[in-house]
């Protein structure tokens, strides 16, 4: 074997694959071109995806893994995918089950416009628009989201339903309903959730309104990681609960266990990964618990959450982790599993609860701090 | 002219060549370990979209993480082209030997001496089959089925229900967290092609073949007997993969490669030893 006259051959080769891979992605850099627009031709935000093939065809992946073909209202079917695979844009009528989903509506500024049907009651709503619309009649109660009534939902002739729930798409595919699956096997990280409004502008030809929820919500990142950077005290964060069987909580690839760890502070699970709201041991949360500083609890005050004492009393197990006996326990207000269209308030404010020394005068508007105790009714005079 | 082409036939072949690749996948490989860590995500798309317009996606617009996979691609190309050089050099030696020597005990002796080199050869058709597999198959993603509910298989008559979903749970008492969890999850199918009706068992580890199609199971409810009620379903991945029979191909002519050299292992150089 001559190597010397190896040595030139295999750069060479080594050179031409290389720029065979570069090549590859000068393709997709070109596609990007194509698209005719300012938007990126490809956009990925956590398991979604959009790809802008042309401007009268792009394709999203969904939660689920679907490719769905979006075009402009006034186009011809396209013929290489199925119809319920088709949705026509920007949508006009949609049902959604999940609260994110119809917070994210609000912050493209199409909830009022587009929303005919939900699955939760009126009674359960703290959004004005959806209030009033329910009151109105435009807006229906589907049912609950295990038992959803077709027949209303046919009534309320959706062109799109946003779902968590995959097994109602065959029964959606025979009503000629496209779908979209909104949820992920593994937990939205920070960025997904925060980028998340840009997946569903395309649908509502939105993406400018979309561009400007991210920056806003970007701008709080920023300020949040410039108020805490510097701190010295790095709080340990929990974040779930104890149930009658189960045991809850927010892995560590989850938004809130990325914030807490972006916010100079430790979170308890975050060598914990999967879908958010995961199951692991009794013996995992309490050693965790053993010296954590503040606890964040699913629970509202309508569940249960109104004291540290009721919390133990509710689950005797937890009543020794360190946040109940000498740190802080948090519960969210009803308003806070709806109010996504606020994240960067939300953020801010976890911000606010784990480092109190950098935002003062802060008052809480998405969770509640839980007193020792449960509080003394007030006498009747 | 000539002879650059044999100084690259020989570079191609070098063993040098092959001690560096190997060298340079493991480093590749450690490299991707730590790459892919919380990030599957970006390489899932992979298995349905096929490898061009993944590369053009996710791939190129994720080079930090996707780096690995690309050099990855590199590698194993030149390692398939050094393995088939290195190969074809010795086998082309082994049957200019052949020449000199007559006779039935001396072309089994030959046959065995090619063991090697048909493990060689069923390795860059088993690699072929995995590349054909990523650049050609059709993969229909997201097909859900409820019981009662079926899909009809494109360009076929051919339509799939799914009759019922029979999982088995834990009922031991070791793993007192896994009770009453799903440990194997099994469909059964009702398979009609116009003219006839089977029934057909999936699970996680055994797709279905159907017209041309396989059927493999994604993802499945309910998980568990306890815990939050959800409605039956199964997801499935539907593909139609030319790659299968060519990696199938491989695998048995590894395997014929492997038996001989076994064979000529306890035969011959047990004995001689002995």
């Amino acid at each position: 074997m001559n190597r010397s006259t190896s040595h030139p051959v295999l750069g060479t080769l080594f050179l031409l694959l290389a720029l065979a891979v570069l090549a590859a992605c000068d393709r997709g850099d070109r596609a990007a071109g194509t698209a005719g627009d300012s938007e990126p031709a490809f956009l990925q935000v956590g398991e979604f995806a959009i790809n802008r093939i042309s401007p009268d065809r792009t394709e999203v992946r969904d939660g689920a893994g679907r490719t769905l073909v979006l075009i402009p209202r006034e186009a011809p079917m396209p013929a290489d995918c199925a119809p319920s695979q088709v949705i026509r844009v920007p949508v006009q009528r949609v049902a959604a089950y999940g609260y994110f989903d119809i917070a994210v509506l609000r912050a493209l500024g199409v909830l009022e416009q587009t929303l005919v049907g939900v699955t939760v009651p009126a009674k359960r709503w703290h959004i004005p628009e959806i209030k009033r619309g329910m009151e109105a009649g435009r807006i229906a109660f589907l049912g609950d989201a295990a038992s959803i009534d077709y027949e209303r939902l046919k009534q309320s002739e959706p062109e799109l339903v946003l779902t968590w729930d995959p097994s109602v798409i065959p029964l959606l595919d025979d009503l000629h309903i496209p779908a979209v699956v909104t949820t992920t096997p593994t937990a939205m990280c920070l960025n997904a959730r925060m980028r998340f409004v840009q997946f569903l502008a395309p649908f509502f030809q939105k993406e400018r309104e979309a561009d400007a929820y991210f920056a806003r919500i970007d701008a709080a990142l920023r300020d949040i990681r410039a108020r805490t950077a510097g701190l010295a005290h790095q709080p340990r964060v929990m974040w779930g609960d104890i149930y009658e069987k189960r045991v809850m909580v927010e892995p560590g690839n989850a938004w809130v266990g990325e914030l807490v760890g972006l916010a100079q502070s430790d979170y308890q699970f975050k060598d914990v990964f999967g879908t958010s709201c995961i199951e692991i041991t009794v013996e995992r949360f309490l050693y965790s618990g053993q010296d954590a500083d503040i606890f964040f609890t699913y629970r509202t005050r309508e569940m249960g959450a109104t004291s540290k004492e009721a919390l133990a009393k509710l689950n005797p197990l937890i009543k020794d982790i360190a946040p109940l006996k000498r740190g802080k326990v948090y519960a969210p207000l009803p308003h806070y599993t709806q109010g996504a269209d606020r994240l960067d308030e939300i953020l801010t404010e976890i911000s606010a609860i784990l480092h109190p020394e950098a935002y003062p005068d802060y008052q809480l508007h998405y969770f509640v701090e839980l007193p020792d105790t449960e509080p003394v009714p007030k006498e009747r005079s | 002219m000539h002879r650059s082409l044999l100084v690259l036939w020989r570079s191609l072949g070098s063993i040098n060549l092959t001690v560096g690749l190997c060298l340079l996948l493991t480093a590749d490989l450690v490299w991707g370990y730590f790459s892919l860590d919380r990030r599957m995500p970006l390489f899932t798309p992979l298995n349905d979209m096929g490898l061009i317009p993944w590369m053009q996606t996710y791939g190129s617009h994720n080079l930090a993480a996707t780096g690995w996979f690309f050099l990855l691609l590199a590698l194993l190309t030149l390692l398939a082209v050094n393995t088939f050089v290195c190969t074809t050099n010795r086998v082309v030696q082994l049957l200019a030997a052949r020449s000199d020597g007559r006779g039935t005990g001396h072309r089994r002796r030959l046959a065995l001496k090619l063991a090697p080199h048909i493990m060689h050869y069923g390795l860059i058709v088993i690699l072929a089959g995995y590349l054909a597999s990523y650049l050609c198959t059709q993969v229909l993603t997201g097909r859900t089925l409820v019981p009662g509910s079926h899909l009809s298989l494109p360009g076929t008559s051919g339509q799939v229900t799914l009759l019922a979903f029979e999982p088995e749970h834990y009922r031991g008492t070791r793993l007192a967290f896994w009770r009453n969890e799903v440990i194997t999850a099994r469909a059964r199918l009702l398979l009609d092609d116009g003219t006839s009706k089977q029934e057909a068992m999936l699970s996680c580890t055994r797709p279905v073949r159907f017209q041309g199609y396989s059927l493999h199971l994604r993802d499945f409810a309910p998980k568990s007997l306890d815990g939050m009620k959800m409605k039956t379903r199964i997801d499935l991945y539907v593909r139609k993969d030319p790659g299968v029979a060519l990696y199938l191909a491989g695998i048995v002519l590894f395997t014929l490669g492997l038996a001989l050299y076994l064979y000529e292992w306890i035969m011959y150089r047990e004995a001689t030893t002995e």
